[in-house]
């Protein structure tokens, strides 16, 4: 409190009285002010006789208006939609959180980057859920835990690269950079689940070990971890003398065999898989010491080798150029599956005019007819084909020719580099050429702007080859008819009911999203028949037995009232649900015989939406029951369903729909997450 | 680095998209009708055409925007949509040959060394994305030229850009930041 100047006597002694909220001049005895505001902490007395602190904890962001009148009004009365979001998302993700084993350090920092998020603006336009995920999943990778973002998706039923899409968005604008992953740390969790016992660390050292040397012969760039991770413990297991089939593995792995396949045969051409196990782990020792040198040594010495009997089978085979094209003709098409990439083209040209067509082929640049680029790819083709063949005979060893047909760029590494030094400048030129070509050619387009047509260099008669004469147009027009006659009668339908409604004067333009339609509510006069007639009106199975539903309505009397008891305490959201998942899991019938009369106050309790819902309960449940003495027939209102609009998609789906989703499954998946699940 | 004269590299345009306006209405099942090589979507909306001789697909809406598609170079494509349009007018339709422009130009290249893609990536963040769970190449977009180029790790790159100049400087840009990571020979 500021003590101030008394205004009428000038004194600077001034009393202040928390208590009374008063601020009196000593001086002159006016009062200066009144009702002072206190911010101190008061106590009250407890029924016990404790005291506690009056007040109450605000957050620090938000208004913090909400008067909280009573016990427990809903949560979702006077707050912001902003807190409303976040917690939301809180829940959300300790839920999936809680599924993924992910401690609470990792949750709350996903909490943190979902409020980044969310002040960005990023989850506008989005499933919530998607955003949770890769929330989920940017924690995951920079703490580095072993998930992966399949494991994501299914827990959530999403297509995986949705997910990532989301992802990777969210870590760009988040400018988060997400370290890249390590398939090491995959090994532990796969080892884990394929259960090796006692020797599981053994396995996974193997495992680890296998990996590193992939890593070092790159086969890991461009791979999804899990294959490699996949194929390093099927040759650690094997190793150890477990009989892991390839099916265990790619169960816990998720990728498909033929990558498992694919990959073990990559690693087989690696000379690692030369050795023997024994000579693996130590050599392997060995290698810790002294990494690259070793295979990396062993290639360039196999390359230069390559290099030293090319040179010399150039000089010696300068003379003889007509009969080695031959011969490379014939190896060409007897190795034509084997060759992939750009080359494999010019094995099917034609024999005669080979170099010229792979000349043109070959730069692929826009001219082709420069004369220089002809001279130099016919010099380029013939040096390669030789080198070409060179190599095929050379290829004794199967691991080098294995190596060659899949990667072919790779083996003609050396000879191309060095016939490209003589040839760069015919090839840049000629692009720079091509470059300046459509340069000039816009300048030309300008021409026409103003929308005529530039008649020059279409050849009119081949345009009216496109066109058919009239014989062809019957004859297409009346096939198409036939083919799309029911699309045509629904046009057909359309423009009359539209033509109907404007001469009544109620014409609407319809609008692409239209609400659902409300359908007509079910009377019927046994519980069995307003469920036959649901599902026929829904129309979602034509694959349902109807006796069998029937059936289930006469069993089943008894148990019915025991669930009905302990059902009854609860509050009035989660009665309603209960019952109507009792329903589901005790069978149609079972509930709805005795049920179905109480079911329908139910019901439609939620449809009308009153949060004082559970009053609204409490005062039917008295009410079924002098209903329940009149057993026969209920005219009392008919059983109104809820009518979900999304119900159609099911259908597509799947086939076989359980139970619950006939019944309306999509309103239980929200409730999942409150209830323990019964 | 070296200099880039000193390497041929040769980029093979694969696909160019253009679109033009024929500033007039037209009527889908005449064309459907009356054309060869075509195919009509009545549920979308579109008619396909195929032309031969300069090889592309062109999406004809009724509104008279066409999107043509397949041609290999900045030409053929200016070509092409210029015999399709000369084709509708054929048809009875009176169309005018305005707003033409190339949309999209997709070329690949081989670079003659492998490449280190997670190097790259953690050279380059955060402009590169390399996300090997979805997609086996590291993406990189380059903002000014709004082109973005695809890199495998066995060497080739996919370049897409607004216009052919675009794609040739994009690739000139990359170069030395590929050659940086580029993986020792095997």
């Amino acid at each position: 409190m500021s003590s101030r100047v008394c205004k009428t006597c000038g004194c600077a002694d001034i009393d202040i009285d928390q208590a009374r909220g008063n601020a009196v001049c000593m001086g002159c005895g006016s009062v200066l002010e009144d009702n002072i505001i206190v911010s101190e902490v008061t106590f009250v007395e407890n029924s016990g006789g404790g005291s506690s602190a009056v007040g109450q904890f605000v957050s620090s962001d938000g208004t913090g208006k909400t008067p909280v009148l009573g016990s427990g009004f809903h949560t979702s009365i006077g707050k912001e939609s902003r807190t409303q979001t976040l917690q939301n998302g809180k829940r959300h993700i300790n839920n999936l959180g809680h599924q993924l084993q992910l401690n609470q350090h990792c949750l709350d920092t996903a909490f943190n980057f979902f409020k980044m998020a969310v002040s960005k603006h990023l989850t506008r336009g989005r499933k919530m859920a998607h955003v949770i995920a890769a929330c989920l999943y940017l924690v995951c990778r920079t703490e580095g835990t072993p998930h992966m973002l399949l494991d994501l998706s299914d827990l959530l039923q999403v297509n995986v690269y949705v997910l990532g899409r989301t992802f990777l968005l969210l870590a760009r604008e988040l400018c988060i950079n997400a370290p890249a992953i390590d398939p090491c740390l995959y090994i532990p969790r796969f080892a884990h689940m394929l259960e090796f016992g006692d020797k599981n660390h053994e396995v996974s050292m193997t495992a680890l070990r296998l990996l590193q040397r992939m890593k070092r012969d790159w086969m890991h760039t461009g791979r999804r971890p899990s294959g490699l991770c996949g194929a390093a413990l099927l040759v650690a297991a094997r190793m150890h003398e477990f009989r892991r089939t390839v099916k265990e593995v790619i169960g816990v792995v998720k990728v498909c065999e033929a990558t498992l396949r694919k990959r073990l045969t990559e690693f087989e051409d690696t000379p690692t898989s030369q050795l023997t196990i024994d000579e693996f782990m130590k050599v392997d020792l060995e290698q810790e010491c002294d990494p690259p040198s070793f295979t990396a040594g062993q290639r360039k010495l196999r390359l230069q080798q390559l290099e030293q009997e090319l040179a010399k089978k150039i000089d010696e085979v300068q003379g003889e150029i007509c009969s080695y094209q031959d011969e490379i003709e014939m190896e060409l098409e007897n190795s034509r599956p084997k060759l992939k990439g750009i080359y494999a083209s010019y094995t099917k040209e034609d024999t005669q005019d080979d170099t010229l067509s792979v000349a043109s082929g070959f730069p692929g640049n826009e001219d082709g007819e420069d004369e220089e680029l002809v001279a130099a790819a016919k010099h380029l083709n013939k040096d390669f084909c030789r080198e070409l063949l060179s190599e095929q005979d050379e290829a004794d060893s199967g691991a080098e020719s294995g190596a060659e047909s899949e990667q072919p760029t790779t083996s003609r590494q050396p000879p191309l580099a060095s016939l490209l030094g003589p040839l760069p400048t015919a090839a840049s030129l000629g692009l720079s050429d091509s470059i300046r070509q459509c340069i000039a050619e816009k300048e030309d387009e300008e021409n026409s702007e103003h929308g005529e047509l530039d008649l020059n260099g279409i050849d009119d008669e081949e345009i009216e080859r496109y066109i058919l004469n009239e014989k062809e147009v019957k004859i297409k027009t009346d096939l198409w008819m036939k083919q799309n006659a029911d699309y045509l009668k629904e046009q057909k339908e359309k423009e009359e009911r539209i033509a109907k409604e404007k001469e009544l004067g109620i014409y609407k333009e319809q609008k692409p999203k239209r609400p659902p339609k409300k359908r007509e509510p079910i009377r019927a006069s046994t519980a069995g028949e307003a469920i036959e007639k649901m599902l026929e009106q829904k129309k979602i199975s034509s694959k349902i037995n109807y006796d069998v539903l029937r059936d289930l309505n006469k069993k089943g009397c008894s148990p019915s009232h025991q669930s009905e008891e302990a059902v009854t305490s609860p509050t009035s959201k989660r009665l309603a649900s209960r019952r109507k998942r009792n329903i589901a899991a005790l069978g149609l019938g079972n509930q709805v015989s005795n049920m179905g009369k109480r079911l329908k106050p139910l019901i439609s309790g939620p449809t009308i939406k009153k949060p004082a819902g559970d009053q609204g309960v409490t005062s039917t449940v008295p009410t079924p029951t002098p209903e329940v003495s009149q057993p026969v027939v209920v005219e009392s209102g008919p059983v109104v369903y809820e009518d979900v609009p999304d119900e159609e998609d099911d259908e597509d789906e799947e086939p076989c729909v359980s139970a619950m989703q006939l019944m309306g499954g999509n309103d239980y998946g929200c409730d999942v997450d409150d209830d323990e699940g019964i | 680095m070296e200099p880039n004269n000193d390497v041929a590299l040769d980029i093979i345009i694969t696909n160019v998209v253009a679109v033009f306006r024929t500033r007039c209405h037209l009527n889908l099942r005449t064309i459907a009708r009356e054309g060869s090589n075509v195919i009509y979507k009545p549920e979308v909306g579109k008619v396909l055409m195929k032309l031969r001789k300069p090889r592309i697909t062109a999406s004809i809406w009724s509104s008279g925007k066409i999107i043509c598609t397949g041609a290999t170079s900045e030409e053929e494509a200016k070509l092409g949509a210029r015999r399709l349009a000369r084709c509708l007018q054929k048809l009875g339709f009176k169309v005018k040959f305005t707003d033409y422009k190339v949309v999209n130009v997709l070329a690949v290249c081989t670079m003659p060394f492998q490449i280190q893609l997670i190097e790259f990536t953690k050279n380059n963040r955060p402009i590169a994305s390399y996300e090997p769970e979805l997609h086996p190449a590291a993406s990189y977009r380059i903002k000014n030229l709004k082109a973005t180029v695809q890199i495998f790790s066995t060497g080739s790159i996919t370049v897409t850009g607004p216009n052919v100049q675009f794609v040739a400087t994009a690739v000139e840009q990359i170069y030395p930041l590929l050659f940086e990571c580029k993986m020792a020979a095997r």
